[in-house]
């Protein structure tokens, strides 16, 4: 026993301390919200009337069936568009793989919301494009609804199926492809009935990170559902307004929330079931000879989307620095707004700078040691650890953070209103992607480096300074990039934990779109933007495209 | 410079005994291999001397100390493995020098240990090189050079040439053979490939799930092996049932195939099950007509497939049990139809009762 503690003094440590984290800051909340769902009012009592109340509630139920079907749509869209966008990629001899892939990835880092608003400029009621349209006589319905959600989701989470189906696509044996023609497959047949089978776990694993991702997003349908209830928002209405000690409403929208994913989670397992299509590639498939027009085609459709997920934000860039008179837009340029947004303090953008860097330390310095021990110390803990290191990807933000002001509201350790409660939510949130980066840096590192310098006479503890750390460095430092600059971005969970002095730059922006201060958002998105993709564009080269899609 | 001491070492993954109680002395300055297919134990076995796998029982010694209870890093081993495991993130130099640096040497004496060890695998100037710019055999000759700058009290080689091309492997494992017989190192090396442990060894033990079958020098291992596993694993080999007939003195019968042979040297009792090796270089097939030369026994069958194989030709005779023989001769055979096939009882391993 005192020889097994000594060799496992490392990973032992690492557990222990993954375990309080995550009990005390991630399963501890989510008990909370769980247990305010089914208290009565006195908080005592056990009942099921919470779930029956909101069920039998007709606005809540259409949130429901809109949070589901738009999520389910997005899913189904961003699949339509990133099938073929991958497989151009992969396949067809196309010029500029490389930026369309660069490119292909960057909304995975920009706030999706400052896209939603971006299209509300362009499409709302008093939008560019639509007073262009109308003033050419073309009648237009504005943007707001499920329709404009779905299609912003389509453009910025279609890298979630992209990423990953262009390296399954890139993955197949040659093999395997040469042997169904010839057994007397034509091309097209050989892509229906082997190529797409064998890419499609891939497939169905993106569309249920985009699943999960719309149906946790806060920000988009705040700026376009308008009056139509939407679950994530709904709950954060709900908690703000709710002046009970005990939120039920809200904590049941949060646990059906959870069902909702963990549903969605359970049907991509079983459709994967009995597919375990590990081909081992020996020599990728090769690119595929096409006409030159066909080419043209892939190309010219590659470059299209690339574009209308880019555009968007290219507008917003361009709209604030226009002068604005209340939400009425002007032609001119002026920074104006950018005065406007910063005349009252910088303290949103120093806070956010200060909280991305405190949490992407935090979710580093907790999550590449845990990624080390459970790639390296294989054992039943480890695989327990791993599954509760990496859910919390799978809970919305609001609910999160909900359940955080509700742990840590009184008590032994009282934390809301504090620039903590923050952090803790995001290095909670983040937690997954610092897991699986650093294991998927360690699985390039062959063990037998750390053994090598073992043998040499150079302490474990010692060989993982002197050996391993170095060699992780560099995907430790990307990983470290992107945590910060999507907690930079984050609102869902932001929106229900900020208070006053910490007000970051999405809260800003959110506020301004709250009142009527267009001018003051495209600002505030603009900060969002550069605060992204400045640090994205530094260490470019250190970043791992395939890993992105975990975020 | 010591003799390594395997004292009943037992392990046990789950429910597969990966090594299964065994007991190896190595002596000083002995190049020892450990030989077997994937998976008969002998990677964990070594393993186990570097310390990267605990014990279930027994343990280790050089010389007279016991080092299964160290750590790893304190074992003063020098490890070669499969895969180089060479510091991608230090030159050949700072690979070189990793070691000593852990022992704390002088940097001035650093400085002249790595350059002699680089002298001595033939890499002197690569000193400022970087891992990704060598090759493969250079690889291997950095990893070589950095198990031996340390001075360890035993090298421990894990397959180190099976990355290598054909021609590579047969220079880089004479090359190994020098540079220990040089520096007088004990040496515990592994490897699947039997070629590669007759050339370079002075002992092998030859093992097979978890357990070893034979130890001896590699002349020994080929010309008398003592199991019909160690007698077809290494080399080829035709392994006849036989049953003995009777015996006089030292002499037995055995009847093999409807065959009577007479054998000198085998023991058992008369209605006795035995396994007879008979390796294809020492069988000739005799031409129409032939004699049979002085001292040599006979076999008759049919000649089977023929290959031509360039220097030498194979081919197979059926006795008449239906047991297939497999004969090699410098040229291909002038006979067809029935056949004799001759050999010196001699050459003849008589193996115990097959179980």
């Amino acid at each position: 026993m005192k020889a097994f503690l000594a060799r496992n003094a490392f990973p032992l440590a690492v557990f222990a301390i993954a375990i309080a984290f995550l009990g005390l800051f991630f399963l501890w909340p989510l008990l909370k919200v769980f247990g305010a769902s089914i208290l009565d009012a006195s908080g005592r009592q056990f009942t099921l009337a919470n779930y029956t109340s909101v069920l039998s509630n007709r606005f809540f139920l259409k949130g429901l069936t809109n949070s589901l079907g738009i999520a389910t749509a997005a899913a189904v869209c961003t699949v339509l568009v990133g099938v073929p966008f991958a497989f151009c990629l992969a396949r067809l001899p196309i010029g500029g793989k490389a930026v369309l892939l660069a490119l292909a990835a960057l909304p995975l880092v920009l706030p999706s919301f400052v896209s939603a608003y971006a299209l509300v400029l362009m499409f709302g009621r008093s939008g560019l494009v639509t007073g262009a349209l109308r003033s050419l006589g073309i009648p237009f319905d504005s943007i707001y609804g499920a329709t404009g959600i779905v299609v912003v989701y389509t453009l910025t989470l279609y890298p979630y199926i992209v990423l990953p189906v262009t390296a399954a696509f890139k993955s197949i044996d040659v093999s395997v492809e040469e042997a169904a023609q010839n057994l007397g497959a034509s091309r097209a047949r050989m892509l229906r009935t082997v190529t797409l089978p064998l890419v499609l776990p891939s497939i169905l694993a993106g569309a249920l990170l985009v699943f999960i991702e719309a149906l946790e997003n806060f920000g988009v349908p705040f700026v376009l559902a308008e009056d139509r209830p939407i679950l994530s928002v709904e709950a954060y209405k709900l908690f703000v307004g709710e002046t009970t000690d005990n939120p039920a409403s809200a904590g049941v929208l949060g646990m059906l929330l959870i069902l909702c994913t963990v549903i969605a989670l359970l049907v991509q397992r079983g459709l994967l079931a009995r597919r375990n299509f590990a081909t081992g590639a020996r020599r990728s498939a090769p690119l595929i000879d096409v006409s030159h027009a066909l080419r043209r085609v892939g190309a010219a459709y590659c470059w299209l989307v690339v574009a209308a997920a880019l555009v968007p934000f290219i507008a917003v860039v361009v709209i604030s620095f226009m002068p604005f008179s209340g939400p009425v837009l002007h032609t001119g340029v002026s920074i104006g707004n950018f005065t406007h947004l910063f005349e009252r303090s910088y303290r949103p953008l120093t806070n956010t700078l200060m909280l991305a860097t405190l949490a992407a330390c935090g979710a580093t310095l907790i999550g590449v040691p845990i990624g080390y021990v459970i790639t390296r110390h294989r054992s039943r803990l480890s695989a327990l650890i791993d599954i509760v290191a990496t859910s919390p990807f799978a809970v919305a933000g609001t609910v999160l953070g909900i359940g955080l002001v509700m742990a840590f509201s009184s008590g032994f350790l009282i934390l809301t209103g504090t620039w903590l409660i923050m952090v803790l939510a995001y290095m909670v949130r983040k937690l997954p992607f610092s897991v699986r980066s650093a294991g998927a840096i360690l699985h390039q590192i062959d063990p037998s480096l750390e053994e090598a310098s073992i043998n040499l006479g150079v302490p474990p503890a010692l060989t993982f300074a002197r050996i391993t750390v170095p060699l992780m460095l560099g995907g430790i430092v990307g990983g470290f990039v992107l945590t910060f600059v999507t907690v930079a971005s984050e609102l869902s969970s932001t929106v229900v934990l900020y208070s006053g002095p910490w007000t970051t730059m999405t809260v800003a922006m959110f506020q301004a779109l709250e009142g009527t201060s267009a001018g003051v958002a495209a600002a505030a998105a603009t900060v969002l933007i550069i605060c992204t993709i400045l640090p994205v564009a530094l260490v470019y080269r250190l970043l791992r495209r395939h890993e992105l899609s975990m975020l | 410079m010591t003799a390594i001491t395997i004292e009943r070492v037992a392990r046990s993954f789950g429910a597969t005994r990966a090594v299964d109680d065994v007991s190896i002395a190595v002596r000083d300055g002995e190049f020892f291999t450990l030989l077997g297919p994937s998976g008969c134990g002998k990677t964990t076995l070594l393993r186990m001397v570097a310390g990267f796998c605990a014990l279930d029982q027994g343990r280790i010694l050089f010389g007279d100390e016991r080092i299964d209870t160290l750590p790893p890093h304190r074992r003063n081993t020098g490890m070669v493995f499969q895969n180089y495991a060479v510091f991608p993130n230090l030159t050949v130099g700072g690979n070189v020098a990793y070691g000593l640096r852990a022992r704390k040497v002088s940097p001035g004496e650093t400085r002249d240990r790595v350059a002699r060890a680089l002298k001595l695998v033939q890499l002197d100037g690569f000193a400022e090189r970087w891992p990704h710019q060598l090759s493969g055999g250079q690889l291997q000759r950095v990893a070589i050079a950095r198990a031996i700058v340390i001075e360890p009290h035993v090298l421990l080689l894990d397959e180190p040439l099976s990355n290598l091309d054909a021609k590579l492997r047969i220079e880089m494992r004479g090359e190994i053979r020098r540079l220990q017989k040089l520096l007088g190192i004990t040496v515990l090396y592994v490897t699947h490939d039997q070629e590669e442990a007759l050339a370079i060894s002075d002992r092998i033990a030859v093992m097979r799930a978890g357990r070893v079958e034979q130890v001896a020098s590699p002349r020994e291992i080929y010309d008398r092996p003592t199991t019909p596993f160690v007698a077809s694993f290494v080399g080829t080999t035709n392994l006849l049932n036989g049953i003995i007939l009777g015996r006089e003195g030292d002499a037995a019968e055995v009847e093999v195939a409807g065959n009577t042979l007479r054998l000198s040297g085998v023991g058992g009792n008369a209605g006795d099950k035995v396994i007879l090796s008979l390796r294809p270089e020492a069988l000739r097939l005799l031409a129409p007509g032939e004699a049979a030369p002085p001292r040599c026994v006979t076999l008759t069958g049919t000649l089977g497939e023929v290959e031509y194989l360039g220097p030498v030709t194979r081919f197979s005779v059926t006795l008449a049990d239906g047991a297939t023989l497999s004969l090699m001769a410098l040229m291909p055979p002038t006979a067809s139809g029935t056949v004799t096939v001759a050999f010196d009882p001699q050459r003849v391993v008589v193996l115990g009762v097959p179980v």
